[in-house]
């Protein structure tokens, strides 16, 4: 069958399309050559389409997800979502079940969404729930660096070469997308009792730095070929004067690319009566100064949420501000840690109301928006339903600068937000929401709508309030199919499961097979995935390209 | 020799170190491994009314009977992950309440963390760091066998130089016999509230009044030991508490584990999680956003910890169907007084059910996975001794499959 999309604008800026009048031919799934044959056709004049949009960064499943489902048992009672024709019934906001998060997604426009910390040994159960997250594509970056094994590697002096084994060993076995590093060092370090760890820091046990985590992991996952480039949360999140820990992290890569996971958490300074100040400006510098640094916002937005990281380290320090007054910490398997503690994040607050500024200062003063992507590190800064508002305040400065009028006034008087006059064109929306996603993470055939790519399009009514243009497409098809109409979902297909498969010196195995028996908890072969049983829950492994590119 | 190594589905441990030679299973000495390994199918076939008649039929009635029912309750629910996922899917579609049978001890362990929060850990780093580790209530070994020899007496833990210090603090008759246990406190059942209290009321540096009921000398230096431990550990059964002191004692002990991390590091652990207990937990928070005690009956979920339990529904008549399913056990449908559908396994005695869907073990007749009582662990189950059987999973969207179509 043949689907024709005519007269619609189309931002397509993988293939250059600039908002022009273009038709848009879809067949079996994927898009499809001009041709006059067509089974259906959409007039959609006067509309505008885009690819559909990929988050690059939610925590959407997983154990550490399902722990913040638990403390947020309050927002679920509240938040209820009826069983439909179509549709599963479902609750919650900050931290939906997962048929929600799929169906909001894919509301909102959305046909991907990538869960950013994966511990290794929780990767079976993660998996399994994502088995039943609808309709969009899916896939996860796996976490290491607080990993006992490799920690211990480095002490022992291990090459690159062994190290880059590890690395694609682990991927394949727990069927990553990405690989992911939470405060390089310091959630182990915490199991030891050490409560900070700065980059240059021997940490507890091991005498590892994280500067060493942060050159090793970086420089494999280059070298084995994985598109997406170490994906890190900097050490000192959250910290006031973070902002030196993240330039130092950038200068430890040593020229390997990097992406700078929630940076707006990371780049804090000590100015000011309060010590704590806005440092965007020198972090946008460094990323405007080296093109092979990138980094998502984690911007945040007030009200309530919960915030679920990894990072058992920074979350016990922040327990302090959890509201309600809840948390969990948990440490696992030797390989990882989770943190859970509700936020209200809020404008009256002078910290929030400047948290809020240093976001929106970042998205506006890195230059490349192929470089910047638009997140709020879903559930932490907010949840990934405030997307559309976050448009507006990008693509709007009025609207900006009313919001900012409206905040903590020290707040306003140490951003220089109001000064900033950019606002993000729809062809820019389409880059950071689509294209430079599907590009950084190595996606082939996604947020393009070029011939062979997958066909997942959102149509929106164009609207000069952006925040009610990007809440409510008017279509939204998923392979083709139409998943979504004014709102309604007409249905809930599973989408593919996206991994990447780097090659290894099998030796690596015995090493690791060791490790497994003498000291943890679980079997090597039961601790790896199988394609069989993931295959068996329901989920379609899509394996994208990943082309060793030999020592630099 | 054995060929294979494969996990056990019949404890929370989910101990994967199970050996597998043809059809036979090295159960590495565990009693429950063995007796759940030793179960052999006895009623295979399908039955309504008690005639025997193909899966798909029976499902068909299956659906007719609860699909008539104004509440069904769909509880047992000793599935695997995908029976579990399947069978919150069928609650879903039929308005039902799902909600595991006799839980009340797990769910006043969830409830402390939705209400206050955890400081926990997963079994492989209790295995490997643990130094100093309280056990609260009962013996663990009678909840999971292998559990002093996997996470106490394991060889090569990585960052513990000698055996931990494991103190017992309960009533003598529920003492563990483990060699692991070195000091053993023995406090009735109805004074453990008291003994946890005393225990974090003597870490806050409080002075305690001398008395009778409770052994204050060694509270005071178990409470010393935690606070010098590098890694301390409090491992609790908390249905070795009177029901009505759980929720409390939970409390205090949160607290205690609180105070030691602002100077040093102490963990703790619920029991529990036989018959996948944290699996269906784990999917029903995925699914529907609580971890049991759920109504779909209104189109949306509904928590409810008291009014969905499910030993209360049945026992104040308030269901009119029971959807019961029992398949890492052979537990037999309680008397409900209500049309009933059962999912048995295949060595559970003839059901007083409308209608009997025999399934397999999972682990033993087919594959699928478990989740280990950590909450973080998924283990994959084998197929030990293939069968024809079919899953929960198969059956729970066999009978999904003859409900009409959803409005």
């Amino acid at each position: 069958m043949i689907t024709r999309l005519t007269g619609a604008r189309v931002f397509d800026p993988a293939n250059g399309v600039r908002g022009e009048v273009r038709d848009l031919f879809i067949a079996d799934g994927r898009m499809a050559a001009p041709t006059d044959r067509a089974d259906r056709s959409y007039d959609l004049g006067g509309l505008v389409v885009m690819p559909g949009a990929i988050d690059i960064h939610s925590h959407i499943a997983g154990g550490k997800v399902n722990l913040g489902r638990l403390l947020m048992s309050e927002e679920h009672r509240d938040e209820l979502v009826a069983r439909g024709p179509a549709t599963r019934s479902g609750s919650g906001v900050a931290t939906p079940s997962i048929f929600a998060t799929g169906y909001r997604y894919a509301a909102l426009g959305y046909t991907a969404a990538f869960e950013p910390a994966m511990v290794p040994s929780n990767a079976r159960a993660t998996h399994l729930e994502t088995a039943d997250l609808p309709i969009i594509d899916k896939g996860a970056y796996v976490m290491l660096g607080n990993d006992e094994l490799l920690l211990r590697l480095v002490a022992a002096g291990a090459e690159q070469e062994r190290i880059n084994d590890y690395v694609a060993w682990m991927m394949r076995a727990t069927a990553a997308l990405g690989v992911k590093t939470v405060n390089p060092g310091g959630i182990s370090a915490f199991k030891f009792n050490a409560r900070g760890l700065a980059i240059d820091e021997r940490g507890p046990q091991h005498g590892v730095t994280p500067r060493q985590i942060v050159q090793m992991l970086s420089r494999a996952v280059f070298e084995l070929g994985v598109p997406h480039p170490l994906h890190i949360h900097c050490n000192n999140l959250g910290v006031p004067g973070n902002i030196d820990t993240t330039l130092a992290t950038i200068a430890a890569a040593d020229g390997f690319p990097l992406h700078l996971t929630h940076a707006q958490f990371h780049s804090y300074g000590t100015e000011g009566d309060r010590h704590f100040s806005s440092a965007a400006a020198r972090l946008a510098e460094a990323v405007n100064r080296n093109p092979s640094i990138s980094l998502d916002v984690g911007q945040i937005m007030f009200g309530q949420t919960v915030t679920a990281s990894g990072d058992t380290m920074a979350q016990y320090r922040n327990r302090a501000f959890a509201s309600p007054g809840k948390w969990i910490l948990m440490d696992i398997e030797c390989d990882g840690g989770c943190g859970l503690v509700p936020f209200r994040y809020r404008d009256s607050n002078f910290v929030n109301a400047l948290q809020w500024a240093i976001g929106l200062e970042l998205f506006l003063l890195i230059e490349d928006p192929w470089r910047v992507f638009l997140t709020t590190d879903h559930p932490n800064g907010a949840p990934f339903t405030c997307y559309p508002h976050l448009i507006r305040l990008l693509m709007d400065r009025s609207f900006r600068n009313d919001c900012l009028a409206a905040i903590h006034p020290a707040a306003q008087k140490a951003t220089t937000l109001g000064s900033i006059a950019r606002e993000y064109t729809l062809e820019e929306i389409a880059i950071a929401t689509r294209a430079a996603p599907a590009r950084i993470l190595g996606l082939a055939g996604r947020g393009q709508l070029g011939p062979g790519a997958a066909a997942d399009i959102t149509v929106y009514a164009e609207d000069g309030d952006r925040e009610r243009m990007f809440a409510a497409p008017r279509h939204v098809f998923k392979a083709g199919v139409e998943i979504v109409h004014d709102g309604a979902i007409l249905a809930a297909p599973p989408g593919a499961t996206h991994v990447v498969r780097p090659d290894y010196d099998p030796a690596i195995e015995g090493v690791i097979g060791a490790f497994f028996e003498q000291h943890m908890s679980v079997g090597l072969g039961h601790f790896r995935l199988s394609e069989g049983e993931l295959a068996d829950a329901g989920l379609s492994l899509v394996a994208q390209p990943c082309r060793p590119r030999g020592r630099a | 020799m054995a060929t294979h190594t494969i996990a056990c589905p019949f404890c929370g441990l989910v101990c994967d170190d199970l050996g597998l030679d043809q059809d036979r299973v090295d159960v590495r000495g565990c009693a429950k491994a063995a007796a759940g390994f030793a179960r052999r199918p006895a009623i295979v076939e399908h039955r309504i009314a008690g005639r025997a008649v193909p899966l798909d039929e029976a499902a068909a009635a299956a659906a007719k009977l609860l699909g008539g029912a104004r509440l069904p309750l769909v509880s047992g629910l000793a599935a695997d992950l995908a029976g579990i996922r399947g069978l919150i899917a069928l609650a879903d579609r039929l308005g039902a309440v799902i909600d595991r049978w006799q839980s009340s001890a797990q769910q006043a362990n969830l409830a402390l963390q939705q209400h206050a929060g955890a400081l926990t850990a997963t079994f492989g780093e209790i295995a490997n760091r643990a130094d100093v580790v309280l056990l609260l209530g009962a013996d663990p070994a009678a909840r999971q066998p292998r559990f002093f020899e996997r996470l106490l007496r394991n060889g090569g833990a990585l960052y513990r130089t000698a055996p931990p210090h494991v103190a017992f603090i309960g009533p003598a008759a529920a003492a563990p016999a483990d060699p692991a246990v070195s000091e053993r406190v023995f406090v009735a059942e109805d004074a453990l509230l008291d003994a946890v209290g005393a225990l974090a009321a003597i870490g806050e540096g409080q002075k305690l009044a001398a008395t009778t009921t409770l052994p204050l000398p060694a509270l005071s230096a178990l409470a010393e030991r935690l606070a010098a431990a590098r890694y301390g550990t409090i491992v609790w059964d908390i249905a070795a508490f009177p029901a009505a002191a759980r929720g409390a004692a939970l409390a205090i002990l949160l607290r205690l584990m609180r105070q030691l991390t602002r100077r040093t590091r102490c963990v703790g652990l619920p029991l529990g999680g036989e018959d996948n207990a944290q699996g269906a937990a784990t999917a029903m928070l995925w699914q529907a956003g609580w971890p049991g005690r759920l109504s779909f009956a209104a189109g949306v979920p509904q928590h409810d910890p008291w009014g969905n339990d499910a030993e209360r529904l049945v026992a104040a008549g308030e269901i009119d169907a029971l959807l019961w399913v029992a398949a890492l056990t052979a537990a037999a449908a309680p008397k409900s007084g209500v049309p009933t559908v059962a999912i048995l396994a295949a060595d559970a005695p003839e059901a007083a059910a409308e209608v009997e869907i025999r399934v397999g073990i999972p682990g033993i007749d087919h594959g699928g996975a478990m989740l280990r009582a950590d909450a973080v662990v998924a283990l994959p189950l084998t197929a030990a001794r293939p069968s024809g059987l079919p899953s929960v999973a198969a059956a729970a969207a066999a009978i999904l499959a003859h409900l009409p179509a959803a409005s």
